[in-house]
């Protein structure tokens, strides 16, 4: 008889004991192990066999070994009994606080100004009751312009202002521009001005009351290649690393040169779908400040030349999410049906 | 604008290898964008300042310049015609006209017309950029608009009273019965023609008056044509709400040069379709022709605006395609400009924008800013805005976005700002406060069994100012909220913790206002100044609330005041106190508080009936409480308690 022969029975033992699976299984374990015929009272037997000099050393081997053994044997016993393993359901669904919910607009928007932010753009607020003059007279657009058109605007009633004109509701965010020149007096200008915004209109695609941003960046030295960069450095940040902008010529009496600015459509990744047109999604209008504005702003435009973009907020995230709400209008109802969806 | 351009009629001008796929998108990456190709007709969106696109021939010198840019080639086909006798004089027309309203008149009697309709093919191209055909007439007129997009008119001469026009500014209230058989009274300032009987026969520029009109019995036609004063046009045709397509292409102000394209085009089809016989001698009134318009632009200008190197040849290159012609003298780029770009090219701004399309924005490279970065404007509301909002989102609350704009019964007798020109009466107001659009807001969601909080935060627009010093309206950035089912205790709860976490020490006061039930009302203040109210609005078992936030965020501490952690533990008891009927909780609260300043707080922690159970929280920041100590301290409460408001310990 080895030491090892007491070790590996030991071992043997531990292995099955806390394999069992039932209090029975646990009893016929003792049986095999510490019965009257058990393999460990087998050894013990044996001890008489041993010279005298090792007899004491090996018994108190195989004594440690029952110890060892039995408490293993009672615990697995306790652990698998009924009594001790109460009932328990952890499939048992979980009880939710009640969940709140930001609306779809505020989390477009702290998207959004968290994007222009990390690219040194300060969030500013601008009027959104204005005179005519932050909003169309200043910005290159007289009274009585056709561009006007394109911006169907609202009039407050009420005495003109003396070198504004007349109160009208903002109908894009561009109105800030004028206001943030006038602020900031020497350049650098980076601005994203984030408002609501009117205009007389109302259909599944259009509402009164809207939410734009503008961006305004304003230094020596910006040219058009900026301008690519930062709406590029948005898509990719906003929209997905895979999405691209591309800019169409277009007209507007505050830029020049003017562009509208198109994405890749999500859908089809710029392949061409039913949801775009060949692949492209409008975003909205873009362009180089008109150097009237700049001398509007109090800026010289010999010296200072920016860029400026003025985007819905609305479009721009259904583009975003792909979430195809189908009527606009559903934003600015307050059904909790909707509400609760986001 | 759109306008409708069929690729037949288009490769009359202009021969190219390109496909309509790839002229639609060549044409959109660097000119008017094609929104739309069916049946082989493009639909191409013309801004305001390019009216010299909106025809086929405009699109056919636009996709000339742009094709070879993307390497196909592409040439164009210009109108010939014969030289034309222009005479300031004639015999069969006696004119005189306002210069300022009229920059160029042009007509030609065009005698022994025969009225028939008008050949296939031309039926088929006005069939396709949507216009009926009628008669070979009046079809020509809009061929031609649709093909140089120059508006040209017919008169019935023999209609034209003593053969005599005068082309002047109308009279307020004078009247007209244009071709559509609408009788207008005019504003006052509008273009019109009268004849030698003192008849108004045109509604010069927007349409043609029914009394000079021709019909099947016509004979002799008078073909005319004018470049108009764009302002006046587009304000007579806005005031009478009468827009039609030459009213849309006058007002954005024409090319004087392309009248004499159109008398031309028209001679030669009216001899070909209706077998009439042109005087050979036209009418042109043009007292300030067309001069050279030259522009110039800085080298070192055009490079920095574009951002990217550009050789001097390419700019030349691209600025002759589109018709302009550029000199370099040195490093200044002198270009005369084309008589239909002359009002859209006048800075040289203008001439970066040719050269950056033409060039194509698809070749610049994309960069982010150097240089400095601007100092952000201080104290802005956005963190503590957000900070609100994410607090009232945890406790379960649900924002909402209602329209500022609402009726009179949302604003009551109160001063708001009234719009003009409103959608409705629904929406002619700008509201003052949030209370009615939250409570229409829960209206809508009635039926509900659960209980729901709804905020929204928004701008309301108090107006300020005077009539002789007019200003803007106040914005008040309002939070606001109402607890639809929801306990009183729940809703103020949520409250008192919001406060909290914005760190805005305040105190609450039972007031009564409007529109609140009788003595449900708290004005909430904080450094003695109102910064928000709730309450249980009157007639409905709603809690609604508001704050001011810029009041609100100026009282808010920045920063939390560290407070030692005490070293001796509290004695905390509860004692349950009978309270007589229409006690103040809040009072006795804040009387047991201050009764000993060893009180570190107190909580009320159960109500039963008319007992309430208060939790006190004795604490010495110097050693542990003694029973003994705390007996005295108890001792004294009792007795304010009893003295304030009859309050006994419960036996």
């Amino acid at each position: 008889m080895t030491t090892e022969e007491i070790i590996n029975t030991k071992n043997e033992a531990i292995a099955q004991i806390l394999k069992a699976r039932s209090t029975s299984e646990v009893e016929e374990l003792r049986i095999v192990y510490l019965g009257r015929n058990g393999k460990l009272t087998q050894l013990i037997k044996r001890l008489k066999e041993l010279p005298s000099d090792k007899r004491k050393q090996v018994g108190i081997l195989i004594n440690e070994a029952k110890i060892n053994l039995t408490g293993l044997l009672s615990s697995q016993k306790n652990r698998l009994s009924e009594t001790v393993k109460q009932w328990f359901d952890p499939t048992i669904p979980g009880k939710k606080p009640k969940p709140g919910h930001l609306h779809l607009i505020t989390q477009a928007i702290s998207e959004i100004s968290r994007t222009f932010e990390q690219i040194g753009f300060s969030r500013v607020r601008y009027p959104e009751v204005e005179w005519d003059w932050f909003a169309f007279g200043g910005l290159n657009m007289p009274k009585d312009h056709p561009a006007r058109d394109e911006w169907e605007t609202f009039f407050v009633e009420g005495p003109n202002h003396p070198k504004f004109g007349q109160m009208v509701l903002t109908p894009h965010t561009s109105s800030g521009q004028l206001r943030e020149m006038q602020r900031v007096k020497t350049p650098p200008i980076r601005m994203i001005n984030i408002a609501k915004c009117y205009r007389r209109q109302i259909d599944a695609s259009h509402i009164p009351m809207f939410h734009q941003f503008e961006g305004l960046v304003i230094d020596k030295e910006i040219s058009i290649v900026y301008l690519k960069g930062t709406l590029d450095f948005f898509a990719k940040n906003f929209f997905g690393d895979k999405r691209k902008t591309r800019l169409r010529p277009f007209h507007f009496q505050f830029t020049e040169p003017s562009f509208e600015v198109d994405i890749t459509c999500g859908v089809c990744n710029g392949s061409g779908c039913k949801l775009c047109k060949g692949g492209w999604l409008e975003l909205g209008g873009a362009g180089m400040v008109h150097p009237t504005v700049l001398k509007n702003g109090g800026l010289n435009p010999d010296i200072y030349s920016g860029f400026a973009f003025g985007w819905g907020v609305e479009r721009t995230y259904m583009m975003k999410s792909g979430l195809s709400i189908p009527d606009i209008r559903l934003l600015y109802s307050s059904d909790l049906r909707f509400l609760k969806q986001f | 604008m759109n306008i409708l351009i069929p690729d037949e009629w288009l490769r009359l001008f202009l021969k190219t290898s390109a496909s309509q796929k790839q002229i639609a998108d060549s044409l959109t990456l660097c000119g008017p964008s094609v929104e739309k190709m069916q049946n082989s007709v493009y639909s191409i969106e013309i801004t305001t300042n390019r009216v010299d696109l909106a025809s086929v021939l405009g699109i056919a010198r636009e996709a000339h310049a742009i094709l070879p840019q993307l390497g196909f080639k592409a040439t164009l086909q210009p109108l010939k015609h014969s030289p034309l006798h222009l005479k300031s004089t004639v015999g069969y027309l006696k004119a005189s006209v306002d210069p300022v309203l009229c920059l160029r008149f042009t007509a030609v009697l065009i005698k022994k017309v025969k009225i028939d309709p008008s050949p296939d093919w031309m039926k088929k191209r006005l069939q396709a950029v949507g216009v009926r055909p009628l008669n070979n007439v009046i079809d020509i007129s809009n061929y031609i608009m649709h093909e140089l997009g120059q508006p040209v008119h017919t008169f019935d001469y023999d209609k034209i009273k003593g053969a005599k026009m005068a082309l002047r500014a109308s009279k307020k209230g004078e009247r007209l019965t244009t071709l559509d058989g609408k009788t207008h009274s005019l504003p006052g300032g509008d273009i019109v023609i009268e004849d030698g009987e003192g008849r108004l026969i045109d509604l010069a520029g927007i349409m043609g008056g029914e009394n000079s009109a021709v019909d099947d019995k016509t004979k002799n036609v008078l073909l005319f044509i004018q470049t108009y004063d764009p302002a006046s046009i587009r304000k007579t045709s806005m005031s009478l709400a009468h827009r039609t397509e030459a009213a849309e292409l006058f007002e954005k102000g024409l090319d004087t040069e392309l009248v004499i394209l159109g008398i031309a085009r028209g001679i030669e089809l009216f001899s070909r379709l209706t077998n009439g016989t042109p005087e050979k001698e036209i009418l042109d009134i043009y007292p300030k022709p067309f001069s050279e318009k030259l522009v110039s632009a800085q080298f070192e200008l055009i490079e920095k605006r574009l951002g990217i190197t550009i050789t001097k040849g390419e700019i030349a290159t691209i600025l002759k395609a589109l018709g302009f012609e550029p000199r370099w003298k040195g490093n200044n780029l002198e270009i005369k400009i084309p008589s239909y770009r002359e009002r859209d090219i006048s800075i040289p701004e203008d001439i970066v924008e040719e050269i950056a399309r033409i060039h194509g924005y698809h070749k610049f490279p994309s960069k982010l800013m150097e240089g400095g970065l601007p100092t952000p404007p201080k104290n802005m509301p956005f963190t503590f805005e957000g900070k609100i909002k994410d607090l009232l989102c945890a406790w379960g609350g649900i924002e909402v976005y209602t329209l500022s704009l609402v009726g009179e019964d949302s604003v009551g007798n109160k001063q708001a700002l009234k719009l003009k020109n409103p959608l409705g009466p629904e929406s002619e107001y700008l509201r003052i406060s949030l209370m009615p659009s939250l409570t229409s807001a829960v209206n809508q969601n009635k039926g509900n069994d659960d209980s729901f909080h709804l905020f929204e935060m928004a701008n309301v627009y108090p107006p300020r100012g005077t009539i002789s010093s007019p200003q803007l309206p106040e914005e008040k950035m309002v939070a606001a909220g109402i607890f639809y089912k929801t306990d009183f205790r729940k809703a103020k709860g949520i409250i008192e913790a919001l406060l909290d976490k914005l760190n805005v020490p305040t105190e609450f006061f039972p007031d009564e206002k409007e529109g609140y039930s009788p003595s449900k009302y708290l004005v909430i203040k904080s450094g003695g100044k109102k910064v928000g109210e709730m309450g249980i609005l009157e007639n409905k078992n709603l809690i609604y609330w508001e704050f001011d936030l810029k009041l609100l965020k100026a009282q808010s501490l920045p920063t939390k005041k560290f407070m030692p952690i005490p070293k001796f533990p509290p004695q905390i008891e509860d004692i349950t106190l009978v309270l007589p009927e229409r006690t103040r909780v809040g009072e006795v609260l804040a009387t047991i508080k201050k009764s000993d300043q060893l009180i570190s707080n107190v909580a009320l922690t159960d109500i039963f009936k008319n007992a309430f159970t208060f939790r006190i929280h004795y604490q010495d920041p110097t050693k542990t409480l003694t029973d003994a100590e705390i007996t005295q301290i108890r001792k004294r409460i009792l007795v304010k308690l009893q003295g304030a408001f009859g309050a006994n310990l419960k036996s």
